[in-house]
């Protein structure tokens, strides 16, 4: 028994580059984990809110308005009119804007309901959770204040028409000094609640279907089809390992045509495999693939070409089995996580956005977000998938240099 | 038929084939013999396109291996040590997907494959998965995928290896058909019975070089010695037998309880090898003078055993 164990332990040191993986595989994910659970980097500002502000009123209080949000910490406005902020929405580059209808200022001052309005997308819920709070804390305190006086002033006016600017100016005075901890009163707190701003969607469930299931199937369906390409690729050690790589060499075909046979079988089952996913996702849970059918074959054909050349990249850089196993669970877990598989990426902090662009999961679930939720048509789609086919093409071409350059190895 | 002029290969700083020169006439059975390490899967290797020398040349029919490459490859079909195949899939599926990938298609395949594996025995098990098969008939398999193409050539490299004898037997047979079919093979192999069985002509390859080639009477005849003493022990293996060894000039070939000595004076060296066997306390339990094996050949030759 010992003997065997003692074999086995031996067997595992003779591995170096194994040893290592099986070593780092831990460590890089629990560096990876902290980072987007904010473990990592507290000291780091958070990531601040950014909201799209459309002044259709363009006044004095609606500037107020403005540069009042903008001040706030955390928060970052940018203005847009409304056509540009609702297509920036629709792409799912940002998150809501704000519009302050005209004839805000005057409504406002006449102590009447404020015209202004939040559109949205429902798809980004953290990020609007975050939103409304910061909007209900600070826009409701410039309105209502506003409104209040201005209504009180009003009321003064009219009631006091003999009153001498003077004397109006001193009563005005007054009113403010009222206001001084109105902010803070329970006053303030009922208004609040009988405030309202008008909230659409302009990206939601009721018209765009199942946010959830969109992120589950792309999310799941790109990473496990990563992990069954890398064990396509691993063929084609099993062939060396087996003895067939020799015979197949000295058959009259060329190395490269044993890589792009390879490759083609592996990428068949990719795109089988995504396709059986989606109409496993349309019979059974229904999604509705058919809302761009073109769009959707064209990107499962990215993904998969994209995924496809990974599995055969990991095949021709290890030198064994286990080399890929360990190096390919590292890698797929890592830019599973960096691409939104595992968690939707508006959960993670700022950097993670960032290092999401290296990731083949990111562009195949933005992808297939942009067919399913965005419901974009192909011409906004297909940068993505060029993207994908992009990768594509370097990782098969890195991996025909490393085949040719290690085929004596694999001999 | 082929041709192999000073081929030389490293590794590294390994020296794996070192100036190996050979040429195998048509219809010929020509055995490669060398213990483990030696060099025979590379020369089978770099004459079968594997592997390029580092110096050398290859000519088959005239024409150098690499002229036309693909149309060489072609003419040859290799045998690995090691059984090729895919085990998921039938023996039939097996050799149609070998037999395409040399461009025979639908009936020529069909009937290629169905003729082969009557040849070897196995149509019965056609359609079965290959990881099914015991290991004799996998080894039929792996050389019926190196004959779909119809070759002028064939290298088996130690196509025996890990088989029961009556499954070696019946490859014996395979290989001796084949040869009197009149196809030209390069059969590597350490087991001296098997070279003396089945080939023509014999390269004894050692350390990367060929040490001696010949018919096997050739061999034996260049030789200085000519007979073999055989003596087989009930109680050899705690006994020391350098004295016996020294005595005998290293020319002693212990193997388990067996004991073999080369000599080209049996009259004079039998009776003292029995009398220096029976002060060390051994006892026989056979004896027998028999002309000389390769085995004894190769000992002369490099001083050390084939199983070494």
């Amino acid at each position: 028994m010992f003997t065997i164990a003692f074999k086995g332990i031996r067997q595992y040191f003779k591995d170096r580059t194994a040893v290592l993986l099986s070593l780092l595989l831990p460590i890089v994910l629990i560096t990876l984990f902290a980072l987007m659970y904010g473990g990592i980097g507290k000291k780091e500002k958070s990531r601040p809110i950014s909201l799209l502000f459309t002044d259709q009123d363009n006044t004095e209080l609606s500037k107020e308005v403005f540069k009042t949000l903008n001040d706030q910490d955390g928060m970052q406005l940018f203005s847009k009119s409304y056509g540009e902020a609702s297509d920036l929405i629709k792409k799912g580059k940002n998150t809501a804007v704000l519009v302050l209808y005209k004839g805000f200022q005057d409504s406002v001052e006449a102590g009447n309901k404020a015209p202004m309005e939040l559109f949205y997308d429902e798809a980004k819920e953290i990020e609007m959770g975050l939103l409304q709070q910061a909007l209900w804390s600070n826009l409701f305190g410039i309105t209502m204040k506003k409104g209040i006086k201005g209504k009180v002033n009003t009321w003064i006016k009219e009631k006091n028409p003999d009153l001498s600017d003077a004397e109006l100016l001193d009563i005005q005075a007054q009113v403010e000094e009222q206001f001084t901890d109105f902010d803070n009163s329970d006053d303030s707190k009922e208004m609040e609640k009988k405030s309202n701003l008008p909230m659409t969607a302009i990206v939601s469930e009721e018209k765009n279907g199942n946010l959830g299931l969109v992120q589950a199937i792309a999310g799941t369906a790109i990473m496990m089809l990563l992990f069954s390409v890398s064990g396509s690729g691993a063929s084609l050690l099993k062939e060396k390992e087996d003895g067939t790589f020799r015979r197949l060499l000295v058959s009259p075909i060329s190395p490269s045509s044993i890589l792009y046979g390879k490759m083609l079988s592996t990428l068949f089952m990719a795109v089988l495999q995504l396709t059986v996913m989606f109409l496993y996702s349309w019979l059974a849970l229904g999604l509705d693939i058919f809302i761009n059918l073109p769009a959707l074959l064209l990107m499962i054909l990215s993904a998969a070409i994209a995924c496809t050349s990974f599995g055969i990249f990991m095949a021709t850089i290890c030198k064994s089995r286990k080399q890929v196993e360990s190096l390919s669970t590292l890698i797929i877990l890592v830019i599973s996580a960096l691409g939104g598989s595992m968690m939707p990426l508006v959960f993670m902090p700022e950097i993670m956005h960032k290092l999401a662009v290296v990731s083949v999961n990111y562009w195949a679930i933005e992808g297939f977000f942009d067919i399913f939720w965005r419901q974009l048509p192909l011409s906004e789609i297909y940068p993505k998938m060029l993207v994908l086919m992009g990768i594509g093409i370097v990782l098969t071409s890195i991996s025909v240099i490393s085949f040719k350059r290690n085929l004596l190895k694999l001999v | 038929m082929l041709v192999a002029k000073n081929l030389s290969k490293s590794f590294k700083e390994v020296n794996a084939l070192n100036n190996i020169s050979l040429a195998v006439q048509e219809g010929e059975l020509y055995g490669l013999l060398g213990p483990n390490g030696a060099g025979k899967t590379t020369t089978i290797s770099i004459l079968s396109s594997l592997l390029k020398p580092d110096s050398g040349e290859i000519l088959y029919q005239g024409k150098s291996l690499y002229q036309n490459l693909t149309e060489s490859k072609k003419m040859i079909g290799v045998v690995p040590q090691e059984i090729a195949l895919y085990e998921d899939l039938t023996a039939l599926e097996n050799l149609k997907f070998w037999g395409t990938l040399y461009g025979i298609k639908g009936k020529e395949l069909q009937s290629k494959t169905e003729e082969l594996l009557d040849f070897m025995g196995l149509s019965d098990r056609k359609n079965h998965k290959i990881k099914t098969y015991s290991g004799g008939m996998k080894r039929r398999i792996n050389i019926a995928a190196a004959l779909l193409h119809d070759p002028k050539i064939v290298f088996m490299d130690e196509p025996t290896v890990g088989i029961d004898p009556q499954s070696r037997n019946l490859i014996f047979e395979v290989i001796q058909e084949l040869h009197s079919r009149g196809l030209t093979m390069i059969y590597t192999t350490h087991y001296m019975e098997e070279a003396e069985r089945l080939c023509d002509r014999i390269g004894i390859i050692d350390e990367g070089k060929i040490i001696a080639e010949g018919r096997l009477e050739e061999l034996k005849k260049s030789s200085k010695i000519n007979e073999e003493i055989r003596v087989r022990f009930t109680n050899v293996q705690k006994t020391d037998l350098s004295n016996i060894n020294n005595h005998f000039n290293g020319q002693l070939l212990i193997h388990e309880n067996q004991m073999v000595l080369s000599t080209s004076q049996a009259n004079t060296d039998l009776p003292i090898l029995i009398q220096m066997c029976t002060n060390a306390n051994l006892h026989l339990e056979n004896l027998q003078v028999k002309s000389l094996s390769l085995e004894s050949i190769f000992l002369e030759l490099t001083g050390k055993s084939l199983r070494d």
